[in-house]
């Protein structure tokens, strides 16, 4: 059992466990007096299974979770279609199957089965070996589930798959022609989607991000409410369970898309140095396992991984800032949730699997 | 194969390391910017939307009768609002919230814009005295529209229902019109007295509204209290009114309309003043539904908003004639004594003016002519005197002028004279002296009010003294039934020769001694008064009477005092389309005189009791009203 503990790497297991006590303190603020008053303790327990399952995937070779990683992709591109036919309807879209009374949304999963996949395949071989068609085809793997998922619709979690990519300049470098594509592809793409792909709501969040005042009563109210918890939070915030916006209510679903804003209101921009220095830390520490990876592969996945819990950083905690477009993306150890908890442990287990095996060596 | 030997991949997670800690960097400066920067503003805009002033609505004084019984007391209520601070901007937000409330979208949103740029103050009030259904609605209605709340304000509960409505009134928000012509006097979303009492006491009634600073959820529900300026609530008040005696007058008008005026002779006070039909003032403290208007506002057929006691202008009919009387005695065209032959009929210029009686009176006196209603004897009279005559005398008695009653719109009693004709009928500006004949008889152009005609009475009673009519008696300076008196404006001296009153109480004796009003003695006090039976104007839409093929009925008037010995009230009472005023008009004003000077000594009508219940008292069972 020792030896298994061992598999754990200390810095990023100091850097989560502190994310964790951070994000603890704030669903236990902020579910305070609301029907979700025992939220921390259900976020609790889910922590405490994925922690498990990081421990378990730690001591298991990488190399092995690999091999399973095309018959992972197919089931999970299966249960993207199937959750569109047999889904639970939330809120206007159908992303939830409904399993023992609890939610489970199969694409915080996939998320990861697909950079596991894609990464094994690029991985295969020395990175200048890989011809231009393999790379299209990985383009092509991470597309397909994107618009699965956007039948759901789920345009913030569709956006998290796009990390992948990264894998791409990962390997061949940065072109000038590569970045020309990229901007119109950006430009294209934006304007097809638009036209075509966005749904009412969706642009309508983007026009207000555009102009966040135009809509205060209605859909800006969130982004406006959570920026005022920000900014009033000043310095060393307003103190635990102390935050007016937090606990009035003015800000709006604080246990998953706003927590962020709770601890940034009630702990004020020390504690904000401080969640965001450990998950520097944390990506740091990511991106020093895809240094010392034994394979391509699992270079690529770790790389990939900083990339999507870079994503998740920068797009919920500049969204409650009013910096981007109020797009529903989680915040890894901060915002409530069984499936996203569980899937951000489970990269974490294979990254700690990868550097356990790295040392070994 | 082994990726570490890969230079340029080493190099390049170098690069996206770098831009991690970029990412966290930038991250760090929007928080620094928020939280370090602009933080005072956005301190100051969380402090803005939880910590609220909020009026603290005043309650308006009790109104107690005479005897310190309830009239109108204040209960408890929930009403669904807007918060000043909270009133929705966007057009279609209004339109939505005025779907869901059953309300036109462009008087709501009018609404909404002025009360938004009024400032601070009471909240725009959506629907009011919200009962259990409606608090049902209207959590319903806040699940959909978050700046709605529910306030807890005092409502008025009128005690009696019906029985003094047109004394009381009804209070209501101040509508836009009433502050734009009294600019600074009102404030936006006030409430205010409409009609009767509540009206013209509106200044004596109403509190002061206070302040509390308050913690609210963003639901705006109060959290927290920071400090408050405690509401004065209005000072109560006395009416003059007897609860009782209102109620023998209402009991004795019944289904017909008519009007009821008891005056008391020490001050003016008003015992009793009752209209009919009456309305439940209790039915107008809600926004009125299309029903409420048919029924009271806008009813032409029965017109229950007009008060008939200050508002009703009936002809006074023989009621008049003890005017007429005193005019010829002080215009010394006739001795008392000298009698004045009745063959049934008279001619004048040229027409016949009959008697009530077809066959004669023969041979009367003034007193005799008084008891017996005599026409043709009062025609005489009005013959040889001018229509300025009776009008100067009227004038100097009173009669022409508002008694001055602290109701609002109070009418004018109208006494023809030449240059009231030259002004109300330009078309024919000349007066015949035919008319004048008319006149004698209380009838032609003559109007008074029944409020008038008592005061008048009053004055016969006191042997000349011009009371001022009113009902605020004394303010209530605790919760005790002690009362501190008002003062009220003394009666006026008018030079009534004793010798010509005597004629004129000795005549009113008579008809009720022996003349037109026998059946309406009483064996224990002596009443006396007049009858007057006069067919002119009405409330009554003739049309819908006719439609009906009824017949029109004149109305049945009896004004007088008691006891003769000794008076200590006056009264008028008018019977609308009843008849004869001997048989309808005299047995109401019989009952009156009962009750007080008998009945009500032993046995005292109880308190008004309303049939509102307080829907949030939960010892009560039975439906509010």
């Amino acid at each position: 059992m020792r030896e298994r503990f061992r598999a754990l790497d200390p810095h990023l297991l100091w850097a989560v466990l502190a994310l964790i006590a951070l994000g603890t303190l704030t669903l236990f603020s902020a579910g305070r007096n609301t029907p979700q008053a025992t939220i921390w303790l259900k976020q609790t327990l889910w922590n405490g299974l994925g922690m498990v399952l990081m421990l378990l995937l730690a001591t298991t070779d990488p190399r092995r979770l690999f091999r399973y990683s095309f018959p992972a992709y197919l089931l999970g591109l299966a249960a993207l279609a199937a959750v569109l036919v047999v889904g639970r309807k939330i809120g206007g879209s159908t992303r939830w199957f409904m399993i023992a009374g609890q939610t489970f949304q199969p694409s915080e999963l996939m998320k990861w089965i697909t950079l596991l996949y894609v990464a094994q395949r690029l991985g295969s071989r020395p990175a200048d070996e890989v011809g231009r068609l393999e790379l299209f085809g990985a383009v092509g793997l991470v597309v397909f589930p994107m618009l699965l998922i956007q039948r759901q619709p789920d345009l913030g979690m569709a956006l998290s798959f796009l990390p992948i990519l990264l894998l791409i300049p990962l390997m061949k470098g940065l072109r000038a022609r590569w970045l020309l594509a990229l901007a119109l592809l950006v430009i294209v793409g934006g304007f097809g989607a638009w036209k075509f792909g966005l749904k009412p709501y969706q642009k309508q969040r983007v026009m207000i991000f555009l102009d966040p005042s135009s809509d205060l009563q209605g859909k800006g109210y969130q982004v406006n409410q959570s920026r005022i918890a920000i900014g009033a939070g000043g310095l060393v915030g307003k103190g635990f369970t102390s935050g007016s916006q937090t606990q009035l209510n003015f800000l709006p679903v604080k246990t998953t898309d706003f927590a962020f804003s709770v601890w940034a209101e009630e702990r004020g921009f020390l504690g904000v140095l401080l969640a965001l220095g450990l998950f520097g830390l944390l990506l740091s520490r990511i991106l020093d396992a895809a240094r010392v990876a034994h394979t391509y592969a699992e270079a690529y996945f770790c790389a990939g991984a900083a990339g999507i819990f870079a994503l998740h950083l920068l797009v919920n905690v500049g969204m409650v800032a009013g910096a981007l477009p109020n797009k529903g993306m989680v915040l890894p150890f901060f915002s409530a949730g069984g499936s996203s908890t569980l899937s951000f442990f489970l990269a974490l287990g294979l990254i700690m699997g990868i550097l356990h095996r790295a040392r070994l060596k | 194969m082994d990726p570490r030997q890969q230079p340029l991949l080493r190099q390049r997670l170098g690069v996206l390391k770098v831009l991690a800690w970029s990412l966290v960097a930038l991250l760090v400066l929007v928080y620094a910017w928020l939280q370090l920067v602009r933080h005072g503003e956005y301190r100051q805009l969380a402090l803005q939307q939880a910590v609220k002033v909020r009026p603290i609505p005043a309650p308006r004084g009790l109104v107690l009768d005479r005897n310190g019984h309830r009239l109108v007391d204040n209960r408890r209520a929930l009403h669904l609002v807007i918060q000043r601070e909270d009133l929705p901007t966007r057009p279609e937000v209004v339109t939505a919230l005025a779907e869901a409330l059953l309300v036109d979208p462009q008087a709501l949103a009018r609404k909404i814009q002025s009360y938004r740029l009024a400032g601070k103050g009471r909240p725009l009030v959506l629907k009011e005295n919200l009962d259990e259904a409606g608090i049902a609605v209207a959590e319903r209605v806040r699940a959909r529209f978050p700046f709605l709340s529910v306030e807890v304000a005092p409502r008025r509960v009128y005690l009696g229902d019906d029985l003094a409505g047109h004394v009381l009134g009804y209070v209501g928000e101040v509508d836009e019109e009433l502050m734009k012509g009294k600019p600074g006097v009102f404030h936006l979303g006030e409430t205010i007295g409409k009609e009767g009492y509540e009206a013209s006491g509106n200044d004596k009634l109403k509190g002061v509204d206070g302040q509390k600073r308050i913690l609210v959820d963003q639901l705006g529900t109060e959290v927290a209290n920071f400090g408050q300026i405690d509401a004065a609530s209005g000072r109560s008040l006395f009416l003059t009114l007897d609860a009782g005696l209102q109620k023998v007058a209402q009991d004795a008008l019944g289904a017909e309309a008519g009007a009821v005026v008891v005056l008391d002779l020490r001050d003016g006070g008003v015992l009793a003043l009752y209209s009919s039909p009456s309305y439940d003032p209790n039915l107008f403290l809600n926004r009125l539904s299309q029903d409420m208007v048919d029924r009271y506002l806008a009813n032409k057929v029965t017109r229950p908003m007009v008060n008939r006691a200050t508002q009703g202008i009936y002809a006074p009919g023989s009621t008049f004639k003890l005017l007429v009387a005193l005019a010829a005695l002080e215009k010394g065209i006739i001795s008392p004594t000298t009698p004045i032959y009745c063959s049934g009929r008279k001619n004048f210029y040229g027409r016949d003016f009959r008697c009530d009686k077809p066959t004669g009176h023969g041979s009367l006196s003034m007193v005799q002519a008084i008891a017996q209603s005599c026409d043709v004897y009062f025609y005489e009279l009005a013959s040889r005197m001018d229509v300025d005559d009776i009008h100067a005398t009227a004038e100097k008695y009173g009669l022409t002028e508002r008694t001055g009653i602290d109701l609002p719109q109070e009418k004018r009693t109208r006494i023809p004279s030449r240059a009231w004709k030259k002004k109300a009928v330009p078309r024919d500006p000349k007066w015949y002296a035919g008319e004048t004949i008319s006149v004698g008889i209380g009838q032609g152009a003559v109007g008074v009010t029944p409020l008038g005609l008592a005061r008048f009475y009053a004055l016969l009673a006191t042997k000349g003294k011009l009371l001022t009519p009113h009902l605020f008696y004394g303010f209530r300076e605790d919760q005790s039934d002690h009362m501190e008196p008002a003062a009220f404006v003394p009666p006026k001296d008018t030079p009534l020769d004793p010798k010509h009153w005597a004629i004129l109480d000795e005549g009113l004796y008579e008809v009720v001694r022996g003349g037109t009003a026998a059946a309406s003695a009483l064996k224990e006090l002596t009443m006396v008064g007049k009858t007057g039976t006069a067919q002119v104007a009405t409330f009554v839409d003739r049309a819908h009477y006719a439609r009906q093929a009824k017949a029109l009925k004149d109305h049945a008037l009896f004004a007088g005092y008691a006891p003769r010995e000794n008076p200590q009230i006056a009264f008028a009472v008018v019977v609308e389309n009843a008849g004869f005023g001997a048989s309808s008009a005299a047995p109401i004003a019989k009952k009156l005189v009962q009750y007080w000077f008998l009945d009500r000594l032993q046995h005292p009508l109880p308190a008004p009791r309303g049939k509102l219940v307080d829907p949030f008292a939960p010892q009560q069972t039975e439906a509010a009203e």
